[in-house]
């Protein structure tokens, strides 16, 4: 078994690590990484086929270091003087309301 | 009556402002500009004051005011110019970035060398179908279902969006690291 994954590695073969071939793991590689994913099956054939696929996983990985760069640097911080606009206001609508 | 609004005014700062930088990001998103995005934050906010008696307690609070936001946009903010023009297929979403550079860089290192300017940019430049999913998602965190009941589309189009906006701002990146000289 062993002898038949190593080739399956070294190119020869297309690699269906769990029965789920590479194409459809890019095919649901979004899904799989926000969590969205609906079936518990998909989803373990998919970590289990990233677990074992040379092509799949460094894929995998650039996606997560991008969507995670993302995360991180397309934020803007709430500028304090709209912050304190904000809350005037509503305090203003209280105000109204007496 | 006085303490009535003052519990009111109680709850909504808890359960609404602390959603405030999500609204922001949204507004800058939706906008493109600092200014009217203070101004759309705004409109929403007190909307969503004075509309507090038909939020149920407990719901989806966060994605209540993005959609009071995103109907306060279309209705006040866009104007007729600004609508966005439907989106050109092409064919730059197929092909992922990965691709380009798993010889060179497979683990996307070249990202960190990208300020954050570059991407808000990068953001803004991506067509309004794409940027607003990809903000939701990306930036926010919120869920597939979320964003599609925020923008009043079926999951599946929320999925096909995400992909294509995030492809294309990967390209964008990309593109803007080479320029830089990050990646050759």
């Amino acid at each position: 078994m062993m002898a038949g994954f190593l080739k399956n590695m070294m190119g020869k073969k297309k690699p269906e690590p769990e029965g789920i071939d590479c194409e459809e793991v890019m095919a649901q590689l979004y899904e799989y990484i926000d969590g969205e994913l609906e079936c518990e099956v998909t989803t373990e054939r998919v970590r289990k086929h990233l677990d074992l696929c040379k092509r799949c996983y460094p894929h995998y990985d650039f996606e997560r270091a991008f969507l995670r760069f993302v995360s991180e640097q397309g934020r803007t911080n709430t500028p304090p003087e709209l912050r304190r606009k904000v809350f005037q206001a509503m305090l203003e609508e209280e105000e109204d309301q007496h | 009556m006085g303490e009535d609004a003052s519990a009111k005014r109680g709850e909504f700062e808890s359960e609404a402002l602390v959603h405030l930088d999500t609204l922001y990001n949204v507004a800058l998103r939706l906008t493109g500009n600092a200014y009217d995005a203070e101004d759309l934050v705004q409109d929403t906010v007190t909307k969503a004051y004075r509309a507090w008696d038909k939020y149920e307690s407990g719901t989806n609070c966060r994605a209540w005011l993005v959609t009071i936001m995103r109907n306060t946009f279309i209705n006040q903010y866009r104007r007729e110019s600004k609508r966005p023009t439907p989106v050109q297929f092409d064919s730059v979403e197929d092909i992922s970035v990965f691709e380009n550079v798993q010889d060179r860089d497979p683990a996307g290192s070249f990202f960190r060398y990208i300020v954050d300017d570059e991407v808000q940019q990068a953001i803004q430049e991506l067509p309004e179908e794409f940027r607003i999913p990809v903000v939701l998602s990306d930036v926010e965190g919120l869920s597939y279902a979320e964003i599609a009941e925020i923008l009043e589309l079926p999951v599946g189009t929320v999925k096909s969006r995400l992909f294509r906006g995030r492809r294309r701002l990967q390209q964008r990146l990309y593109e803007y690291a080479m320029e830089m000289g990050y990646i050759r």
